[in-house]
Order: structure tokens, then sequence, then C-alpha cells
């Protein structure tokens, strides 16, 4: 503890002019520093920002929501149309496999596993699936379904599967941690009436969790919608629309990824525009799932 | 559990109990198989790479951790070393680090115990932004602005710096605008969110009284800092510095796009060069055979690398959030 | 009431009109160079091609693709680039219908290749530019030997000795040469690195889709990666096809081809180094270093992939005619896209390849 202890005999004053100026100039420069920090951070995000919007809007227009994809991409023709239906596409499949089976495995872990060995070990493959890196999902997806399926291998539906692996741990954790947030007494008044453990969990429970829970698996939805990686050996390319799990599929992520890659000054305004249209959407789900949050929670 | 009381009429036959008994026992049964899909899918995931890379470890013996060279067409089937790669990768996740971590704990800092609340919720909210913005879109502005004007910024710092014996090694030329160190910055624009986010919860729960009783003591906001907030934090701090290392490590398409797909294993910051991920990214598409073996063998070892990370910021945070509770 | 007779000759007129108009009415949409013979041939089958491969002719691809599409409107077709090496994998897997490849596959890798028998169709040619970027330096001569110097890192600064020698007049700042490479598997990679090892001696590298290249230097996904490294750090220097050179703007040097001669690559200097090469039975061939005297050294061949014995009908015809476009109508695009179209005795050697694809009835 640096707090300067004061000798029973001396009478150390707590006024402002007895701190001495080296103290006192270290707490400024500890004070700039921390600015500083705040401004290493927001600096570069605002230049992100910056850059996103103003080449963005430059770019979009009706016909580039809905336009297909160009097969001349050094060009500044077409759109990215059938990029964004395929992120909703992809990203909506993965949420229906990943939401409902992360919610049960949550149940699982917190209403019935408890402590138990079974419930310890998901616990922590949960933990250390979370911690997979994003392109070893995609490569596990290849090599177990991508490629054991010839022309049919490149999909929406692989990269859907890709995507859930990564949105499952997510989902878990948070909706274990929203359960734990569940009062005791609620459960128990409910088996006081003669509610059997199921009907409590889903009647009950999972309801007075659930704003959190819809927070928590918004959040994972967005987290998915951006990401690159899982996608890029499992849905192929494609141009146009596909609104079908089967055959090729764009998405937004890897359209900037692609466009980025290539450098032709056209295909840079494409892929900002989609940039931009990816920060809309994802910023939209998380704002949507802070505002279930903190609307919605029962205190 | 279906204690009949008074009140329920439905409660009263046999009969009736079963039906719930057995829906009950199913509920539970398919969350149990819900619970064990993870552990199915890991277990595949861990299986199934595994099984794939073992051609090219086979054919490297440990030659594929320790050697640097990557040939694909070498001999008949490549000559395969990560180290390189397992090189680039930590460089990489290094820079990035010291980029972040002060930055988040002075952000951190900022929130707990200098902002207003209305600014408070401002910086809360503009670091959830920055959590949100995917990597691709740093990716994009880091490859298509920030790469384009760092080479005169970089020479114009590294020239003078390079001629710093010893240490001056890491400033020489070339001055690559894809490189070590933009990759690192913009990994780091990516971990900040994370550790900040944790550090924040670490820092809040500082015992008031410690705080209190150093202010009250005539110690100065840095002292009271470094004296309550800091020693409790510590172990907090570390966990979540590790949950940012796992993160930058596993970071694929932001350091693919900018980090210049070199092979320098030397300490040269402006130098390009690459990681696991991102080699993993531009090779796989074309690879073939013991190729396409190897890079998914830089899968499985970047996979363990980012596991153990993990699993040491997990003991760390648990082991700080036990001896707070 | 109009007289009988009148009345069938209108009956014919109309019905004439009418005929010619359902004949021609496929034109009005179309810019195909041969609405004409439009109602001979029965439209194809909805369907969709996927192919991948080398980026050095990807913009002819991708031009010839638009054209297809609007002559037949009916097959879609998507050709990702991604670079040689993933065409062929992707070919040997059978997870594209037809590949782009810069050069040819390795005789130990054709075991792998699923469908069988596949056939090499030669498209375009065009010149690979050794593309820079040195300020204030919009012309330059290398040869060879120095290029092979430059790319194997024995020459380091702009302001050597050996580039001096070939640019006298140039005023040559003492900027450090920073290299650009491909990172991913390309054909353009094996045929500007075969032309070294053919007309360079000090050449250690070698040649293939990859090559171990020293380790400061700079690599870029697809010609257009290496294009972007090239437009964007100063001191750069990199092998780019001439569409992606010129769609970035980028300066480019002579090089000195067998003669002697400094030649610029231009599409004339390219199809002057395929006079005189002939075609192998299976359609490779080598214009790299051309005895020529006007001839650009550096001429690129690239082919299209496709398996001989198709299993789907309605793709197996639509793959035999976007490959007859390629080398048929599709010619016309390749010089406003920067490639030399093929001189008829390769485009025809190519239609009767294409004539043997066997699709199932």
């Amino acid at each position: 503890m640096a707090a300067a202890a004061a000798p029973a005999g001396e009478r150390a004053s707590l006024t402002r002019s007895s701190i001495s100026g080296g103290r006192r100039a270290r707490n400024a420069l500890a004070t700039v520093l921390i600015y500083g920090a705040v401004a290493f951070a927001l600096v570069p995000l605002g230049f992100v920002l910056y850059y996103v919007v103003s080449k963005g809007l430059g770019v979009i227009d009706g016909g580039f929501l809905t336009d297909e994809i160009p097969a001349q991409v050094r060009r500044a023709t077409g759109g990215i149309g059938p990029a964004i239906g395929g992120t909703l596409l992809i990203t909506g499949f993965a949420t229906l496999l990943a939401v409902p089976l992360g919610i049960l495995a949550a149940v699982y872990l917190h209403e019935y596993g408890g402590s138990n060995p079974v419930a310890a070990a998901v616990r922590f493959l949960s933990n250390v699936m979370a911690g997979v890196p994003s392109i070893v999902m995609g490569l596990f997806i290849f090599t177990i379904f991508v490629v054991r399926r010839g022309d049919k291998g490149f999909s929406g539906l692989a990269g859907g599967l890709a995507l859930a692996c990564l949105m499952l741990p997510i989902v878990i954790r948070a909706t274990e941690a929203m359960l734990l947030l569940v009062p005791n007494e609620l459960r128990e008044a409910a088996y006081a009436l003669g509610t059997s453990k199921s009907r409590t969990i889903v009647t009950v429970v999972l309801p007075a969790a659930l704003p959190g829970i819809t927070s928590g698996a918004l959040l994972a939805v967005a987290r998915a919608a951006g990401e690159t990686a899982p996608l890029l050996f499992t849905i192929g390319a494609a141009r146009q629309y596909n609104w079908t799990l089967g055959g090729p599929n764009s998405a937004l992520s890897t359209q900037i990824f692609s466009n980025a890659q290539t450098g032709f000054p056209a295909a840079i305004d494409r892929a900002w525009g989609a940039a931009l249209t990816l920060i809309v959407l994802v910023l939209l789900l998380s704002t949507v799932a802070r505002i279930v949050a903190a609307r919605f929670t029962v205190r | 559990m279906t204690i009949p009381s008074a009140g329920s009429p439905a409660t009263g036959s046999r009969l009736v109990r079963q039906g719930p008994r057995r829906a009950d026992d199913a509920f539970r049964l398919l969350s149990l198989i819900a619970g064990l899909t993870v552990l199915v899918v890991l277990v595949l995931i861990t299986w199934s790479t595994t099984r794939e890379a073992l051609p090219a470890f086979r054919a490297e013996g440990l030659g594929f951790l320790t050697s640097g060279r990557w040939a694909p067409n070498e001999g008949a089937f490549g000559a395969f070393g990560a180290w390189s790669f397992v090189f680039g990768t930590f460089f990489v996740s290094f820079i990035a680090l010291v980029f972040a971590v002060p930055a988040s704990i002075g952000i951190a800092l900022f929130i707990t115990e200098l902002a207003p609340g209305g600014v408070r919720r401002v910086t809360t909210f503009v670091m959830d932004l920055l959590a949100a913005v995917p990597s691709v879109v740093f990716g994009l502005w880091g490859v298509s602005v920030l790469a384009i004007q760092a080479p005169g910024f970089y020479e114009a710092i590294g020239s003078p710096l390079s001629a710093i014996p010893g240490l001056g090694g890491a400033f020489s030329e070339p001055y690559n605008g894809k490189s070590f160190l933009t990759a690192g910055f913009i990994l780091a624009l990516l971990i900040i969110p994370i550790i900040t986010s944790i550090t924040r919860d670490v820092f809040e729960t500082t015992p008031r009284g410690q705080k209190e009783a150093a202010l009250a003591l005539g110690a100065t906001r840095w002292e009271m800092i470094r004296g309550a907030v800091f020693p409790h934090s510590r172990a907090g701090v570390i966990g979540a510095v590790l949950l940012g290392l796992g993160r930058a490590m596993g970071e694929t398409i932001a350091a693919a796009l900018v980090i210049g797909a070199g092979s320098q294993t030397g300490l040269q910051l402006f130098a390009s060069g690459d990681a696991l991920a991102s080699r993993i990214a531009n090779e796989f598409g074309e690879a073939s055979g013991t190729w396409r073996s190897a890079l998914i063998g830089l899968g499985v070892v970047l996979f363990a690398m980012t596991i153990l990370i993990n699993l040491a910021a997990t003991a760390v945070v648990s082991r700080a959030g036990r001896k707070v509770s | 009431m109009p007289n009988p007779r009148s009345a069938r000759l209108l009956a014919v007129a109309l019905s004439l009109t009418v005929g010619l108009a359902a004949c021609g009415s496929s034109d009005d949409e179309t810019t195909s160079p041969t609405a004409g013979g439009g109602s001979a041939k029965p439209a194809l089958a909805a369907t969709t091609l996927n192919g991948s491969g080398a980026t050095f002719p990807k913009a002819f691809y991708d031009a010839a693709i638009d054209g297809f599409k609007k002559k037949e409107g009916s097959v879609t077709v998507n050709y990702s680039g991604g670079g040689s090496g993933k065409g062929r994998t992707e070919l040997a897997g059978a997870l594209v219908d037809f590949a782009g490849s810069d050069g040819l596959v390795k005789a130990e890798d054709k075991a792998s290749f699923k469908g069988g028998e596949f056939l090499y169709i030669p498209t375009v040619a065009a010149p690979i530019t050794v593309s820079y970027n040195l300020s204030g330096v919009k012309e330059l001569t290398l040869d060879a030997e120095t290029t092979a110097k430059i790319f194997q890192r024995d020459i380091k600064s702009w302001d050597d000795p050996a580039i001096k020698l070939l640019n006298p007049d140039a005023t040559l700042p003492a900027t450090a040469i920073v290299v650009a490479h491909r990172s991913d598997g390309s054909g353009t990679t094996e045929n500007f690195t075969k032309y070294l090892v053919k007309a360079a001696p000090s050449w250690k590298l070698k040649s293939g889709s990859t090559v171990e290249w020293p380790a400061d230097t700079q690599a870029g996904n697809g010609n257009a990666g290496v294009a972007q490294i090239v437009k964007t750090q100063g001191g750069a220097i990199g092998y780019v096809d001439l569409s992606d050179a010129n769609t970035q703007q980028l300066v480019y040097a002579s090089l000195k081809n067998k003669s002697g001669k400094a030649v610029e690559p231009t599409l004339e200097a390219t199809t002057k180094a395929l006079e005189g090469v002939e075609p192998k039975p299976d359609l490779s061939y080598d214009p790299l270093d051309s005895a020529n005297p006007d001839a650009y050294p550096i001429a690129a061949p690239t082919w299209m992939l496709a398996y001989k014995n198709q299993t789907d009908k309605a793709k197996g015809e639509a793959l035999k005619a976007f490959l007859g476009y390629l080398v048929g109508d599709g010619q016309k695009l390749a010089k406003e896209n920067d490639y030399a179209a093929l001189p008829s005795s390769f485009t025809d050697k190519a239609k009767t390849a294409i004539a043997s694809i066997v699709v199932p009835g």
C-alpha cells in the first residue's frame, strides 16, 4: 500500500498543499496517460468508421444493394445483393442450429448437471471450444463435410455448420450466466405447486431468463455474421442469389475479403460498401440485443 | 416432485403422474444430449484435424515444429516446417499486446475511476461499437489506408532508431506497409475491447473500503490506483491479457490482409512475415496431398497453442474471481 | 368486307411477318455477333458452371462470361480465380466444372483427377510485365540476368551498377528494392521462373508454381495482389499480367529479348512470340524466350482444363458452348482487355478438342 502511513508523532496535513510536487506530477502524468490510452483506441476507431461511412455511402444505392455480384470485379458495375442474402441465410441457418442446442445444453449444465463430472467436462470443453480459432472450424467442416460431397460440397449448409460450431459455446456461456441469475425461489415456488422439473424450466425459468438469453444469442449472431474465416473453404463463390442451402453461396464478409485482396480501386469501393452494410447489420443486431436485455430484464 | 396439494386437481390418479414423469425424463435426456453435443463436436474437431495432419507430421517428424522451411514443391512431397509461422504468430501477437495492454488498462481505469457518469456511458458504448466491428473491416481499412500510408512513417521513425546498437536491428529496412507492425496494430484494435471489458469488471470489484482508505490517508488518485486497485486486480488483468493473446493468435483475416505473406523470422518490425492462420487462409484453396496435410497441421499447432493460452487465462481469471467472492 | 383474295394475301403476309419476327426476336436483347444463326441451334438448358484457377487470364474470362451470358442467357458461369494451383486441385477433386491454369499438370498428379482424362484448351496469351514503382523513373530497360538478380535479392538497390548499365540516361535513386511475388500457387510464377531458368544463367531459385523466395520479400494473393503491392509500395518490383498492370496504371520495364532488342510488353510483341510455335498434340506450347527478334521474351500461355468425359448432360453441353465461345466469338474481347487473341492455327485445334468432349445422351 502506497498510502502514506503517518507516524503517530507527526501531524500529517491532509490538505492538497501538502502533497509534494513530485507526487502531484506523477498523478498528472498518470491522468494524461489514461486520457492518451482512450484516445489511442478511439482515434483509429474513428478513422475506420469515418472511412467506412464516407466511402461506403459513396457506393451504396438501391442498385448496389440488389444487383448481382459482377463477373468483372475490376469494373464499377454490379452490386452485393447476393452477398446480403447469403449472409442472412447462412447466419440464420447457423442460428437455428446453435441457439436451441446451446440453450438446451446450458439448461443441462445448470439445472441438471450442477457440478457432476459430466457437466464439469462439458463446461470445460465449452470454454475450450470458445477458443478454437475460427479458421480451424472452417478446416474441420471442410475435411469432414465438403470434400466428401464432390461438386455439392461448397454450400451454404457447410458454411452454416461452421458458423454454428462458432456460435454454440457463446450461446451456452451466455445462457448459463442468465440461468444463474434466476432466483431459486422462483423454481422452488413452482415445485411447491406441483410442477415437474422440466415444466418448471420451460414455463418459469426460461421465460425469466429470456431477455438475457435473447441478448446473448443476438450477440452471438452478430459475431457470426461478421466472420470470414469459417466461410472461406465452405461456401465457395457464387455471383447470383442463392436462397437455398445447397450449392455455392456468397457472404458479405467473404466479399469484403476477396475484393480487398485484389486491390483494384473499383473492387475496394465495393468492399467499403459491403463493409458499411455489414456494420449496419451487426450494429442493428447488437443494439437490439442490448435493448432487449435492458428493457425486459426482470430485476 | 409432483407433490399433490390441496389446490391442484389434476394430480389425483397415479396414471396421470406417469405422463409428466416421462416427459420430464425425456426433457432431461434431451438437454443431456445437447450438452454432450459440445463434447462430440470438440472431439470430432480434434480427431479429424489431427488425423488429416498425420501424413505431414509423419513425413517431417519433430522437424515440422522446428524447421523454418516451407517448400511445397520440393521433391515428391515438399518440405514443411511451421517455425516461421509460429514465430510470426507470436511476434505479431506480442506487438498487439504491447499496444493493447496499456491502452486497455488505461481505458478501464478511465471508465472506472475518472469518467463522470455520462462520459462513462458514452465510452462504454464506444467500446461496444469497437467490439462489434468485424475483423475483416479492420483488415480492409488496414490494407487500403494504413498499409499504404505507413511506409513513409515507418521509414521516418525507423531510420534513426535503427542506428541504436543491439535493439536497432528491429527497426531496420525494409520498410514495408504490409508488415508485422501493421498487422500487430490492427490486431491490437481487435483485442482492446475484450481486454478492456474484463479488466473493467475486475477493477470494479476492488473493495471500496480499500480505495476510500487510501484516499482518506491523503493518497493522490494515481497512488490510490497503484496501491488499492492494481494489487487486487493483478491476477484478473493477467487473465484478461491472456484471453486477448489467445484471440490475437487465432485471428486470421485481419492479419492475412496486412501481414505481407513473407517468410521473415527475424525480429524486424517493418518486414513482411506470415502467421499460422493467415498462411492457411492463403494457401489452403489450392493445396492437395501432403501440402494440405501440412496446412491442417498448422491448424492443429495453432489450435494447441490457443487452447493452452485460453486454459491458462481461465485458470488465472477464476482464481482471481474466487479470491474476491 | 375485304375481298377474299386480298384477305388471303394479307394472311400470308401476316404469317410471314410474324414468322420472321419470331426468328429475329431473340436478337433484340443480344449484341451477339452471330445474331443470324440463333434460330438454328436449340437453347441450352438452364444451368450453372463453376470454375476456378488462374488469375492471369481472369480479366479476359470475366469479360467473356458477361459476353457469353448475353449470348446464352440460360447458362450462368462463375469463375472465382484463386491461382492456377487452386484450379488444378479443385478440378482434380471434381469440386468445379472447369479450371484455368497457366501451367501444365505434373505427370505424377494426373492420377488424382477424379474425372479421368482431361483436356487443355488454349484460350489467350499475354505478356508478363515486370512492373515497378520508382518515383521519377517512367522508363526502364532490364534483361534476363539483371531481372534474375533483382528477384533473388543479389541486387538490392535501384542505383545498382547493373541497372545503371542498362539505363545510362536514367536517374536512378538509391531506393531499396522491394520484391513482390505471389503467395499462392501460380501459373504466372511458373512461367516467369521458367523464363528465368531459360534465359538467366545466374537464376538459382528454379521454377515452379511456388518458389522459395528470399525472406525479405513481399507476397500478394493473385496477380491483382502483386499489382497492388507494386502500386502502393515505393521501390517495389513485381511480375504482373498486362491487364492487371494496366488496371492499376502501373509502369513496366522493357526487356531485352533473345536477339538483344529491348521490347515493351505489348500484344503485338506477344503475337510475335507465338509465330512459328506449334502446339503439341495435347495443345500445350511454350512461347517463352522466343527467338523472334520483335518478340517480347515473357509471353505466357494459358489454358482451360476440362474433363473429356462429362457426367451431366446440361452441364456438358453448356461447357462445350462456353469453351467454344472462348476460342470463337469471345476472342474478339481479348484485345480490349489486354490479351492477345490466338492465331487460327491454335483456335482451330482448340475447337477440334472441344468437339471431342463426350456428353451423356
